[in-house]
């Protein structure tokens, strides 16, 4: 029993050293499986050699399965430089896609000094190679790849093992590769004689895929590159608000708040008129009936200096307004005395009681017009004016308590629309003095002055010119004679020039209809327009 | 009063002169940046291409004793730092004869810059052994040749590629396992 318990033990041994061996000889076969399958593809020439260590190098040839021979058919010979040649003992291994490989191994080397390969079949060279040991290193992978996170956004450290080689430390050189997780486009980093490095610029709360490869830096000792290790896969650490990006736009939202508050600011006024729109009021333009009369019209109108409106139908009419000069009768009567004279109104009349002035208008006027006889019809004389155009201020037309009113329209072209005019257009101030009742002429009278829109209107009175000189208006003054002989009224077109010029120019013939009732006028009374 | 001014005068050039004294040389830094040695093997490699290029007027007049530059690693790890530095040393030390005889006898001016650089090189290495307080030996008392850690050459770039290989190898070694610098 004893024996059996002994022998059971050294079997159970045996069969864990077997197991444990066949691991590594499996996982060392992988290895080199892998390696050769590099050398293959990396290095041209042959025999294809490559040292793992410090004291070995092995070097293997492949050829067909057709045309592979026994091992003892070829003979491997290797020559140090100053030194005798020596035999490698050779292997053969099967190769996938019906190969066969031929494996030298040497177990103790020498650096630093050339090697002289010869490899030779039935005594016949078929390889040839000359190379430094040192120079075809071709190391394991690096161990423990790990990845941690610094505690930077966007960053991984990697960390590994460097191959143990004694002297190579330092001369070793590293690739670290990593993509995103799912990625086929991946970044490569190289450091040398290190055994960690920090991934930079990495996308935060992503998984990225790191894998690693070892090679020597080529001073000393040279090599090729490692197979690259099993990725390893980290996630980064989550995203978080870069400071720097808040920041920014913090910034540029508080100026936006301050510029929109100032554009606000400066248009208030706009604004507020047009988000709450005042109500408008007439006030203005009744002065004072609201505040002094408490809104009573009848009052305020004996009582203002504004006058009468002047109806907005004068205005409207189609064409633009046209100068219009209003002269009083023709008569041939002496001229009255200057204390007859009616008092000089200036323009906005604003001295004087207007319904006292009017009164004494109109009774000089009354005075003035009963005396004159009727003995011809205005028109004749107004002809025999015209044929002989005397200065004005030699004619007996020029009365100076005769008013005379000059309305000159420069045409503009009709910019303004009609409804400024009525909301915008002050008071125009013309005086008809044509002898009627001070109610009338009230109600007549307009007084307006136009400050813009159509055109300017000026306003002259013959109160103005109290020494007869009433200046001549430019050459093509078109006159319309009007005589009224209480019945009907007759217009005539007529020139201020001479005669030749009435052909030239168009004039425009607009009816107008007196608006005084026919029985308040003086009968007889011709009233002249000129324009 | 003219005697106390001379006086004054020359207890301030004797302090001068104490400040100015040449001391003791400093103790040099130690070089253990191995990038020095990276500069000197790049040079020598340029060297030994500038040698293969070259077609006259760049040879040998005789053969010259060249150190060997095969490391066994296990036969080197047996020795102690004394011997490695040693063999190290007059290694250099024969480099530095053959590459001078080298520069006599060469006449092609590119080449002849480049072995300048090399025997400056060498004297530099010398400078970081030093500082590393790997002693400078003396050559072996009986000449040259000798010991079984030397062979001869005949040609040019067969020397500048001893050289190299040295530089690479020995050299190398001896400076990265330095003590001080560990």
């Amino acid at each position: 029993k004893k024996m059996t318990n002994d022998n059971l033990n050294k079997l159970l041994v045996f069969c864990v050293l077997f197991c444990a061996q066949k691991t590594s000889i499996v996982h060392g076969a992988q290895a080199l499986e892998t390696k050769v399958t590099l050398l293959l593809h990396a290095e041209p020439e042959n025999p294809k050699c490559f040292a793992e260590g410090m004291s070995d190098l092995t070097c293997f040839w492949e050829e067909d399965e057709e045309r592979a021979g026994f091992t003892d058919q070829y003979s491997f010979i290797y020559t140090y430089q100053n030194e005798n040649s020596s035999e490698c003992s050779i292997t053969a291994l099967p190769a996938a896609g019906g190969k066969r490989l031929y494996f030298c191994r040497l177990s103790q080397t020498q650096l630093f000094v050339p090697l002289d390969i010869r490899v030779f079949r039935d005594d016949l060279l078929i390889h040839n190679r000359s190379l430094f040991i040192e120079l075809v290193f071709l190391l394991d992978p690096p161990a423990n790849l790990t990845l941690t996170s610094t505690g930077t956004q966007g960053q991984l450290k990697a960390s590994w093992l460097p191959p143990s080689l004694k002297y190579m430390g330092d001369s070793m050189m590293y690739e670290v590769s990593y993509t995103m997780a799912g990625s086929h486009i991946g970044k490569v980093e190289e450091v040398q004689a290190s055994s960690e490095l920090i991934l930079r610029g990495l996308q935060s709360g992503t998984k990225y895929k790191v894998r690693i490869r070892v090679k020597l830096d080529g001073i000393s000792y040279s090599g090729y590159w490692s197979t690259w290790t099993d990725p390893v896969l980290m996630e980064t650490m989550p995203g978080d608000l870069d400071p720097l990006i808040v920041s920014l736009s913090l910034i540029i939202s508080l100026v936006l708040t301050l510029l929109s508050l100032l554009v606000l600011m400066s248009h208030r006024r706009f604004l507020l008129k047009k988000i709450w729109p005042i109500i408008p009021t007439p006030e203005s333009k009744f002065q004072g009936l609201f505040k002094v009369y408490g809104g009573d019209f009848q009052e305020w109108l004996g009582h203002s200096t504004g006058g009468l409106w002047l109806r907005p139908a004068y205005f409207y009419s189609e064409e633009f307004p046209a100068p219009l000069e209003v002269l009083s009768e023709v008569s041939l009567g002496p001229a009255l005395p200057s204390s007859a004279l009616p008092p000089k109104a200036s323009e906005t009349l604003g001295e004087e009681d207007e319904d006292e002035k009017l009164k004494r208008v109109d009774s000089a006027l009354m005075e003035r017009w009963r005396e004159t006889p009727q003995e011809h019809w205005p028109m004749d004389q107004l002809r025999a004016i015209h044929q002989h155009p005397a200065p004005w201020t030699q004619s007996s037309l020029l009365e100076s308590h005769d008013a005379y009113v000059t309305l000159n329209a420069q045409n503009h072209s009709g910019e303004e629309p009609l409804d400024d005019i009525l909301e915008e257009t002050l008071p125009l101030q013309v005086l008809f003095a044509s002898g009627r009742t001070s109610s009338e002429s009230r109600s007549d009278l307009g007084s307006f002055q136009q400050s813009s829109g159509l055109g300017r209107l000026s306003s002259q009175s013959s109160f103005e010119y109290p020494n007869h000189t009433w200046p001549p208006k430019g050459p093509g003054y078109t006159y319309m004679a009007v005589a009224d002989s209480g019945v009907s009224m007759d217009y005539s077109p007529m020139s201020s020039s001479k005669i030749d010029d009435i052909g030239k120019g168009v004039i425009y013939t607009n009816e107008y209809k007196n608006e005084i009732p026919a029985h308040r006028r003086p009968i007889g009374t011709p009233i002249h327009f000129a324009f | 009063m003219f005697h106390n001014s001379s006086r004054g005068l020359f207890t301030l050039l004797l302090m001068l002169l104490e400040w100015t004294r040449p001391g003791l040389p400093s103790p040099l830094r130690p070089i253990c940046d191995l990038r020095v040695l990276k500069h000197f093997i790049e040079e020598a490699r340029d060297a030994q291409a500038a040698m293969l290029t070259c077609k006259e007027g760049c040879g040998l007049p005789e053969p010259v004793t060249v150190p060997q530059t095969k490391v066994d690693f296990s036969i080197w790890e047996r020795k102690n730092a004394l011997e490695q530095a040693q063999e190290v040393q007059s290694g250099l030390w024969l480099l530095n004869q053959a590459i001078g005889s080298l520069r006599a006898s060469v006449t092609n001016t590119a080449l002849q810059s480049h072995i300048d650089n090399s025997l400056i090189n060498i004297f530099r290495i010398g400078k970081v052994l030093h500082s590393l307080n790997i002693q400078e030996c003396n050559p072996p008392a009986g000449g040259v040749s000798g010991g079984e850690e030397t062979w001869r050459v005949s040609s040019a770039s067969e020397l500048l590629q001893v050289h190299v290989n040295f530089l690479r190898g020995k050299l190398q070694l001896l400076l990265s396992n330095a003590p001080i610098c560990h």
